[in-house]
């Protein structure tokens, strides 16, 4: 599992902080911090293929790329030959040689 | 995970989907779609502004309002899975006649009795409750429906003696009726019963041996058919005190005589095969034989050997279908004269015959001899004289009380 957390000054938009309440509760009782709130879980195995939990929809797709917006930002995934494998209500699977997973991009 | 997405792959492939291509505004397209949940997978960019994607049909069905909402254009591409390939068939009565035909024969065939086992009996017990099984008409090639495991087992217990406890078991085609033998009761002797021994036969007394009575013969003893032999009354010493009476007990060996007479015949009819054969072929299914062409009864007088051609199916299953082939051999019958020694060999195996009919299973065979006599009338016999050796007490129960 990889998991990046970028912190950039540019903030568009005001947010409570990085840790809303469901999550200090859930790290209070120190239970699974993908149990309480909506941020997004990315998982990724291999390279291959990437799975993203809790997202808003899709931005953008082109050739190539793939942009998904998500409740803690947009997650921009590059590589090659990228193609959406399955799309649901809760979660997404990203297909393709994947090269980057950038955070507000 | 891999057998889950194949399982999603086939459930797929069953209830149909279609690959569509999809332009302009296809970011949109796919957003409103998820949030109706229309479930899309495999999207691939085709070109600056034309996505190709596979849907399920019922989603396909949905997709029209949302694309008319995204303003993105879809078109089909290709129809896929079992839905669109039956469609093909729609039209071809033939096809869908056999189909049935073939669903049919599979609920018949399946709901038959293709194999009767039978374990924990010997040969004999088993045609016994094969018997009981022909009455209830019961065989392969039954049906299964109307059989009832425990009337057919409390049957067989029943009407089949030495069966203590039956079980019949039907899984799938096969039944098994397992048995349980009764273990035979040994004889009681019941001493309350007051009895004399006597002679079963006449013989000459070997050897006495007394458990129980007063012995009124002795060893070198001639004795007839019925003269008594241990005498279960005990007369006391003192006559004052009476008898008592007892149940007679005790083995008394004697030589015994059996013999038997056999007419000599010098002529025999002797059945020669001329060489001549002649094969009969039946196609046997379940417990039918159906006969091939070119069968026919080839000779005036014949012997016939017939043997079964079993066939093996897979995993090493038995099915009841098979050849049998029937071999006819012409034979001939000729008048044979045979030689004094040839008939009397031959009459005297006739006399053994006879006589191992005769004789008690617990006997002893002590000597054997062989007389030829003739008769006024010239025909010639032979008599067959056999000493034994067995037990000829008898149990004879006494009168009185």
């Amino acid at each position: 599992m990889k998991r990046a957390r970028k912190e950039t000054d540019k903030d568009r938009k005001p947010r409570r902080g990085i840790l809303g309440i469901g999550e200090k509760l859930a790290e209070l009782f120190e239970l699974p911090p993908d149990m309480f709130g909506n941020r997004p879980k990315v998982t990724a195995v291999g390279r291959g293929e990437v799975l993203i939990e809790n997202f808003k929809g899709i931005m953008d797709f082109q050739e190539g790329m793939v942009r998904i917006n998500t409740s803690t930002g947009v997650i921009r995934i590059t590589g090659s030959g990228i193609t959406i494998k399955e799309i649901t209500n809760e979660s997404v699977i990203i297909g393709g040689k994947i090269s980057n997973i950038d955070y507000d991009a | 995970m891999a057998a889950l997405m194949f399982l999603v792959h086939l459930w797929n492939y069953i209830r149909g989907y279609v690959i569509i291509i999809a332009k302009g505004g296809v970011e949109r397209f796919i957003n409103i779609c998820t949030r109706r949940q229309i479930l899309l997978w495999d999207i691939t960019r085709q070109d600056s502004d034309s996505v190709v994607m596979k849907a399920s049909l019922r989603g396909f069905m949905l997709m029209r309002p949302a694309a008319r909402k995204s303003g993105c254009r879809i078109r089909i591409m290709k129809k896929c899975g079992l839905p669109f390939l039956l469609n093909r068939f729609r039209r071809r009565q033939g096809f869908k006649a056999g189909l049935i035909f073939f669903a049919v024969l599979i609920v018949l065939f399946t709901s038959m009795i293709w194999e009767i086992e039978i374990e924990g009996c010997s040969g004999d017990v088993a045609r016994q409750i094969m018997k009981v099984l022909e009455d209830r008409n019961i065989g392969r090639g039954s049906f299964k429906m109307g059989l009832d495991p425990r009337s057919i087992a409390s049957d067989i217990q029943m009407n089949v003696d030495e069966v203590a406890w039956a079980g019949v078991h039907i899984q799938g085609v096969k039944m098994t009726i397992s048995v349980r033998n009764i273990t035979p009761r040994p004889e009681v002797v019941d001493e309350s019963q007051y009895c004399n021994l006597v002679a079963e036969r006449d013989g000459l007394i070997t050897k006495v041996e007394v458990l129980a009575g007063t012995l009124k013969v002795r060893e070198g003893d001639t004795v007839t058919k019925g003269q008594l032999l241990v005498s279960g009354t005990l007369e006391s010493q003192k006559p004052e005190f009476g008898a008592k009476n007892v149940h007679a007990l005790g083995r008394i060996t004697a030589r015994t005589w059996y013999e038997t007479k056999v007419l000599l015949s010098y002529e025999y009819t002797k059945r020669i095969r001329t060489g001549r054969t002649h094969e009969n072929t039946y196609i046997r299914i379940l417990n039918m034989k159906i006969g091939l062409f070119g069968n026919r009864e080839a000779f005036e007088m014949y012997d016939s050997v017939s043997y079964d051609k079993m066939v093996k199916g897979p995993f090493n299953t038995e099915i009841p279908i098979g050849l049998t082939v029937e071999k006819l051999y012409e034979v001939e019958e000729k008048k044979v004269r045979l030689s004094a020694e040839e008939a009397e060999a031959f009459a005297l195996e006739k006399a053994r015959l006879a006589l191992s009919r005769e004789l008690s299973p617990d006997c002893k065979v002590l000597d054997e001899r062989v007389n030829i006599l003739k008769s006024e009338t010239g025909d010639a016999w032979l008599q067959l004289i056999v000493e034994c050796e067995e037990d000829i007490a008898g149990r004879e129960p006494l009168g009185g009380d």
